[in-house]
């Protein structure tokens, strides 16, 4: 298709430059098609012949020897046909002014195409939703990294340096993230007016770093609406451009950390006064882990209590949180998520066939580190008054709905939904949720086996 | 019919006459020669290429060899270009003329840092 096109444009010389060199300049043109596939070469490649065009025509025919008047119809070479052509008379003036008006038409639809094509902010693309698989609502860079379901970057040992540019680029792909999805269509346009208004009174050129930067430009969007779920944030790892799990052998790798580790279920066992135990370090994905849940559910079975021990666990999937729940009800219970819009699967899947942990106190322990989905289990099951929390206040960590990355170093947490919270007006984003038993976090097991062996006496 | 200008000597056809000094190119590889000792600032189109060459080949400054494969490119033949003693020599003077217009400008204290 190119070569046609540019065969055609050939044809646009005189007849003695176009024997003389057509084929040459037809070769040429291949070469450089071979060499310079990507897009930006090959942009390049066509905003040249343009200009080469619209300089060499005019010249060629001001230099090409008069000829008398002819005209001819035949076949052009490579498949273009060439109707009437007459040869070897200089153009007129009028239509060198409208070639070159052309040429500029096409200049400028190339400029404006390279303003717009794809939110391209330098070095970096911002591909908005490139983080939207449900899969990953719990998996923002701020989430501690040893947590096994964090994404990890990978670190190239690139410095990072704050510059004028890079924060033009993270203020720019913010503004166009807010505007395209944020929830609040008309909030975002303040937000994205006052970060642009900062930039221009220099009040960012006070942050000396990403951190500082990142906490910055999201003070800066809450002046416009309080929302504890939007947030701008820094790594100082390489964020990676695609969720590693989304390759197959990032699945794979997935898997067998899982294998090795038992799906982060630490310990299962039964404590004295027949207390079931269960202390899991994540909510591993179900596609991996979901016969280990079930079996460490079921080895509990019999308990007369059971106690969650969550003091380590930094979060992972919603779909882990809601099959661990289901055992600890009859019937399918609504479960809130701030960063899920509320569907069939906010319900639990109760009752689970054979279950008999239904009806049986529940204890789960939280520490500062508890996390993101953790807490989505701890704030649920203790604002549904089915367990009671032992420990301190956890984290905090709600970042909500669909993770952006802006570069490799920013990125934004934007809420895309609104579900409902039945119980309150607030979750645990930054706050955390508070315990009901406020006690060290050291102290948090021997305290809800108390709790347990008390309730079980009083039965 | 106006005569194609060589005085002065284009800057494209001086660029095209150096890169023949250390050898036979064609098109293509005139053009890489070129955006290379030009750091890539000129990227000769094929118009302007085969232009140019059109008007050094009048001016007897260069000339047509043969035409032949380039085994690197693939099995099409190319037309290969060689500089004639009189472009050597145009190359050279012209380079002479910017020496010494470097020479001139140097004395008039206008540039800055290191020049060779």
């Amino acid at each position: 298709m190119s070569e046609k096109i540019y065969a055609w444009l050939l044809s646009l010389y005189p007849s003695q430059f176009r024997e003389a060199y057509g084929s040459e300049a037809m070769q040429l043109f291949r070469d450089r098609m071979r060499d310079e596939k990507s897009f930006f070469p090959r942009l390049r490649l066509w905003l040249d012949l343009i200009i080469d065009l619209a300089i060499s025509i005019p010249r060629e025919y001001r230099y090409s020897p008069a000829a008398p008047y002819a005209v001819s119809v035949r076949q052009g070479s490579y498949g273009v046909p060439v109707f009437h052509f007459i040869e070897g008379r200089s153009l007129r003036p009028g239509a060198i002014l409208f070639g070159s008006a052309l040429s500029c038409l096409a200049l400028a639809i190339f400029w404006v195409f390279l303003s717009h094509a794809g939110n391209y902010v330098g070095l970096g693309i911002v591909t908005p939703g490139q983080f939207e698989n449900d899969s990953n609502v719990f998996q923002s860079q701020s989430q501690p990294s040893d947590s096994p379901n964090s994404i990890r970057p990978t670190d190239r040992g690139e410095a990072f340096t704050l510059d004028v540019l890079e924060r033009l680029r993270v203020i720019d792909a913010a503004v166009v993230i807010l505007k395209k999805y944020y929830i609040d269509h008309e909030n975002a346009q303040k937000m994205a007016e006052v970060l642009l208004a900062h930039e221009k009174n220099g009040d960012d050129d006070a942050a000396a770093d990403g951190d500082a930067f990142a906490a910055l430009l999201t003070r800066q969007m809450r002046e416009v609406s309080p929302d504890r779920h939007l947030t701008l944030d820094y790594s100082p790892d390489l964020l990676p451009e695609h969720p590693d799990r989304e390759s197959p052998e990032a699945l794979a790798r997935y898997n067998a950390v899982m294998k090795q580790q038992n799906c982060t279920f630490e310990k299962v066992e039964i404590l004295p006064n027949n207390v079931g135990y269960l202390k899991l370090n994540s909510f591993p994905d179900p596609s991996a882990c979901q016969s280990t849940a079930k079996a460490a559910m079921a080895s509990l079975n019999g308990a007369d209590a059971i106690i969650f021990d969550l003091r380590d666990n930094r979060g992972g999937e919603p779909a882990m949180v809601m099959l661990i729940a289901a055992y600890l009800f009859d019937h399918p219970e609504y479960m809130y998520n701030p960063r899920e819009n509320t569907t069939e699967h906010s319900w639990t899947r109760s009752p689970v066939p054979g279950n008999s942990l239904a009806d049986k106190p529940a204890y789960i322990l939280t520490s500062h580190s508890t996390f993101s989905g953790a807490e989505h289990f701890s704030y649920d099951l203790k604002m549904l008054k089915r367990a009671t929390l032992v420990g301190e206040t956890t984290g905090g960590g709600a970042h909500s709905g669909v993770w952006h990355r802006i570069d490799d170093h920013f990125g934004m947490g934007i809420p895309e939904t609104k579900p409902i919270n039945p119980f309150s007006t607030t979750d645990w984003a930054e706050i955390g949720v508070q315990p009901n038993v406020k006690v060290k976090a050291a102290a948090a097991l021997a305290t809800a086996e108390k709790l347990a062996q008390d309730r079980l006496r009083k039965k | 019919m106006p005569k194609r200008k060589l005085d002065p000597l284009p800057s494209t056809a001086f660029q095209i006459l150096l890169s023949l000094i250390d050898g036979d190119l064609h098109g293509y590889a005139i053009m890489r020669q070129v955006a290379e000792q030009t750091d890539g600032r000129m990227r000769l189109g094929p118009g302007t290429l085969y232009s140019s060459i059109q008007t050094l080949l009048e001016a007897k400054l260069i000339d047509h060899v043969d035409s032949r494969e380039d085994a690197k490119l693939g099995p099409e033949r190319r037309r290969y270009y060689r500089i004639t003693s009189a472009g050597l020599k145009l190359a050279r003077s012209e380079a002479e003329r910017l020496a010494d217009l470097l020479r001139v400008a140097r004395t008039k204290k206008i540039l800055r840092g290191r020049y060779v």
